[in-house]
């Protein structure tokens, strides 16, 4: 459950940051939600994230799309079909956004029952 | 001390757990941070740039944002500081602006924030390639291009040009008004909205200047009045001598229609001189020179009087043919301004219309070919080159250093020498290692000139005069500007800066040693080559000899035109009646002239009993020709082939020699074939027989079949869905005409299937083609215009607009322009108004 609601929030706040801040702002974003909402599978989370988040975006702009730029520049790079930028598109995000909210998470010290 | 010692005793106590956490910490850390930065940055990956991936690929910032959404998106009222009042700019359906101003300052204001809206990097990178700076953005691949813009001086022209600029306030008013529009553009831009080749090669655009206005222009220069062949001639007048020169090489070639034929109408005294001799060069030249643009670049223009029009109305037309590329070459534009309302093809990076119409005339332009380049052979005291021999006297040389700076490497000096002549180009580090003798590059594109004010001047003409008193502003690059007027006028003026030359002056070296072998006068304005209204109806012109032979002044160029001018005027003379659409059709009249006049005498030289079957079939195709170059003409394939093996084929001997020639030209070529077959050029080099005209021409047909066949198999390898080798090669398969973009991307770039070729008027070869075509009637109810050029309005490869005037140009359909009178939308086309506000204080 947790972990659901912490894909939920990195995806968000990402959302939120990539609006107004350069692309590394999903790291951040993804940082605080790992250490906020710590899981019990932080990388997954914040790959899972920001890749969804990364892929929707560019699917979606390219579903409205007035010409095909997006199969020019899988051509370019080159990739053959532009699917395949669109998921290298999602895995460079997420990527960066696994190793965010996993170091997020890794700040967090577990608390611990004290005893006085 | 007891601190210390609890905090030692503190860190010992720590359990490796917490050490672990720290360090996992730490290294999870640190590759975030280092994938951010990997990401963050471009690399070189097996000799090729990446874009930073993570900022390329985001698609909140990067190259995705670039990609239009299907319904056009423009930005809503945008506040531009500058501006003094209120500019309103609608927006058609092929997204050409029509920009409405209260005051011209506020027009060329707005003109460059809306080009530099899809046109910015365009606008840049050429600029950029004039002033020989490409290398900054793509490293080392551009060095030797950059240097050659820099050896040719092409800053030091843009200098001049912008001195000229700046001296009349009218220009000057242009330009920093211009400049102050793409610079708010520029100001405007986010992460998100940079242009998309920006984003691709990872860099930013620089503050725009008026310099740059002046870099285009040269640019422009560079493409239509560099070509010279003095080096080619010298060396052929030493090698063979001065009559196989006026063999090969004639100034005039007994051929066509003059631009303006005035025959003993000269009634001027024309400015003369003494002859100065000409001069054959002890050693040969031994330089590699530059290439030079496509001599098959050319334009046609021409301007139908109302007596031979369907409406009575005169009509003009205009294609100017270069090569084709994108971003397009053009922005169409309207630029309505209180005492100005016009309307045409704008190039990115100079404000107002350079061809176009008004509400009451209309002008095109072809370049004039004329020779505006000299080298002169410079004798330097020794070998430092501190100082030459100028007049008797030992004169210093300017060192300019040049500073190239290159993206990831250290910068690169060049040093130039500059003379009173101009820059040394070639020198031993540069193209001419082993020639003994160094010359300095006399062009007249460096010098001051003030062309935007005959373009301002064009923008606001109401008639025959005005457009008289605008072009004397032109300098260079020197034009053919066809006009004609509502109110019924035709005309034609080879307009440019022309030195008055004396016989063979600027054909071959000049010995630099005197300042009297230099231009000395100008030909004045009023005794360019010019008409009006000739009893023929019509004006015209195609970059051919500019005039009949009692003109009074000597006319050299690097090439004219032989084979469009005729066409053209052939057509011309017989029609009448001419409606609108008779102009578009001629425009893309692909008729073969070349071919009508050469191929009967090729195929007498064939004899048919003796070819395998594959030439045979070639034969019969080529006999039952119509010299038309189709689409589909299997004809126009064969014939363009067999001609592309027979030209170098003929000229051998001058590629094998080592020194520096040139070939003669087309028609000369075929003159010769016919008249002189037996001419020692005809012998193949390297075969102990002697051939004649006639080998050499089965000699090519047989190469040519070899090279169709083998494009066919090629041909049937690519496409799977013809195996079968025997269908026909159709032309436009065959010529493969391609628009490439300006990175040389191939998925961003366009092959269209299209007819014509070089030497046809409808000019469209590989490469080269009709950038922009024009039809305007001028009609006394209103002017009406039609045209269209080979890509869109949007630089931008992710808009609607990149290419979509591309399939309708490709087979010769027209767009009917939209000239409007005032911003309100009382018409039936789907428009988008934006209006530009001032800063409010």
């Amino acid at each position: 459950m947790k972990f659901i609601l912490q894909v939920i929030a990195i995806f968000a706040l990402a959302y939120i940051a990539e609006l107004f801040l350069p692309w590394y702002s999903l790291a951040i974003a993804a940082f605080m939600m790992g250490y906020l909402l710590k899981s019990r599978a932080n990388f997954l989370a914040g790959f899972l994230a920001i890749g969804l988040l990364w892929f929707i975006k560019a699917w979606t702009i390219d579903a409205n799309a007035a010409t095909d730029l997006a199969q020019k520049v899988a051509l370019i790079f080159p990739v053959k079909e532009k699917i395949w930028l669109m998921l290298a598109t999602a895995f460079i995000g997420a990527i960066v956004g696994g190793f965010a909210a996993l170091t997020g998470a890794l700040l967090k010290t577990e608390k611990k029952k004290v005893y006085y | 001390m007891l601190r210390k010692l609890e905090k030692g005793f503190y860190f010992q106590a720590l359990k490796p757990k917490l050490y672990m956490k720290v360090f996992k910490f730490l290294l999870c850390f640190l590759i975030t941070a280092g994938l951010i930065y990997l990401l963050d940055n471009s690399h070189i990956v097996k000799g090729n740039r990446l874009p930073p991936l993570g900022r390329f690929l985001d698609p909140f910032h990067g190259f995705w944002q670039n990609i239009e959404a299907k319904n056009d998106s423009i930005p809503e009222q945008p506040v531009i500081p500058g501006l003094t009042d209120k500019v309103t700019v609608v927006f058609d359906s092929l997204m050409i602006p029509h920009i409405f101003a209260e005051n011209d300052a506020d027009l060329y204001l707005a003109q460059g924030y809306i080009t530099a809206m899809h046109r910015l990097w365009q606008m840049e990178i050429q600029t950029h390639a004039a002033a020989g700076r490409v290398s900054e953005i793509v490293g080392e691949v551009a060095l030797e291009s950059d240097r050659s813009n820099r050896r040719q001086g092409m800053v030091y022209g843009a200098e001049k040009a912008l001195m000229g600029m700046m001296k009349n306030p009218t220009t000057r008013m242009m330009v920093e008004q211009y400049t102050e529009g793409v610079n708010a553009y520029i100001a405007s831009l986010t992460d998100k909205t940079l242009p998309f080749e920006y984003k691709l090669l990872d860099y930013k655009p620089e503050p725009w200047t008026p310099l740059k206005c002046a870099l285009l222009l040269k640019n422009m220069a560079k493409t239509l009045c560099m070509g010279d062949k003095d080096m080619e001639m010298s060396n052929a007048l030493k090698l063979y001598g001065k009559d196989v020169v006026e063999l090969l090489y004639p100034d005039r070639e007994p051929v066509g229609d003059p631009i303006v034929d005035n025959a003993n109408g000269w009634k001027f005294k024309p400015i003369a001189f003494d002859t100065i001799p000409r001069s054959v060069p002890e050693e040969y030249i031994n330089v590699k020179k530059l290439p030079a643009s496509d001599p098959t670049t050319g334009s046609n223009n021409w301007a139908v009087s109302g007596s031979k029009t369907a409406t009575g109305a005169p009509i003009v037309c205009g294609d100017p043919h270069l090569n084709l590329s994108l971003p397009s070459l053009w922005y169409v534009v309207q630029l309505h301004a209180p005492g100005t309302n016009a309307m045409g093809a704008s190039l990115p990076g100079s404000p107002a219309i350079i061809i176009g119409f008004t509400d009451s005339v209309a002008w095109s332009v072809t370049n004039a070919q004329r020779d505006l380049v000299d080298w002169f052979a410079i004798e330097f005291e020794n070998d430092k080159k501190d100082k030459y021999m100028l007049d008797g006297k030992w004169t210093e040389t300017k060192k300019v250093i040049e500073a190239i700076n290159i993206r990831d490497k250290e910068t690169f000096y060049d040093t130039v020498l500059y003379t009173h002549w101009g820059p040394v180009t070639y020198d031993e580090d540069f193209h001419a290692e082993n020639n003994l003798v160094q010359h300095a590059f006399r062009w007249m594109a460096h010098d001051e000139s003030e062309e935007l004010m005959t373009f301002y001047k064009l923008n606001r003409a109401k008639n025959h005069n005005d457009y008289l008193d605008a072009l004397n502003h032109f300098s260079t690059p020197p034009q053919n500007f066809v006009f004609a007027s509502a109110a019924g006028d035709i005309a034609m003026r080879v307009q440019g800066k022309f030195p008055v030359r004396r016989i063979y002056e600027g054909k071959f070296i000049l010995d630099g040693s005197k300042t009297t072998n230099g231009w000395q006068a100008y030909i004045p304005n009023d005794q360019n080559v010019q008409y009006k209204n000739p009893v023929r109806g019509f004006v015209s012109s195609a970059n051919q000899y500019p005039v009949d032979a009692t003109y009074p002044y000597y006319i050299t160029a690097s090439h004219f035109e032989a084979y469009r001018n005729r066409r053209i005027n052939t057509v011309l003379n017989e029609s009448k009646g001419i409606t609108v659409e008779d102009m578009m059709k001629l425009q893309n009249d692909n008729y073969n002239l070349k071919a009508a006049e050469s191929l009967p005498v090729f195929l007498s030289q064939l004899d048919s009993t003796r070819l395998t079957p594959k030439q045979a079939k070639a034969f019969e195709i080529l006999k039952a020709w119509n010299y038309i170059n189709d689409k589909d003409s299997e004809g126009a394939s064969y014939y363009e082939a067999w001609w592309d093996v027979l030209m170098p084929l003929t000229w051998d001997e001058l590629e094998k020699n080592k020194i520096t020639l040139s070939r003669p030209t087309t028609y000369n070529t075929i003159r010769l074939i016919r008249e002189k077959p037996d001419l020692t050029f005809f012998d193949i080099q390297g075969t102990p027989e002697k051939e004649t005209a006639g080998d050499v021409i089965r000699k090519a047909f047989a190469l040519s079949v070899n090279d169709i066949e083998t494009w066919k198999q090629e041909h049937a390898s690519k496409d799977t869905t013809r195996n079968n080798t025997d269908e026909p090669v159709k032309w436009s398969m065959y010529k493969d005409s391609y628009i490439g973009h300006l990175l040389r991307l191939e998925p961003l770039s366009a092959h269209v299937l299209t007819g014509g070729n070089h030497d046809i008027v409808n000019a469209h070869s590989k490469t080269h083609g009709p950038s922009w075509r024009m039809v305007v009637s001028l009609e006394k109810s209103g002017v009406k215009a039609w045209g269209l050029y080979p890509g869109g309005q949007s630089g931008n490869p992710g808009s609607a607009h990149y290419i979509d005037m591309l399939d309708a140009w490709c087979s010769g359909k027209y767009y009917s322009l939209l000239f409007l009178k005032s911003p309100e939308n009382n018409h039936a086309e789907k428009t988008i108004t934006v209006n530009l506000n001032p800063a409010t204080k």
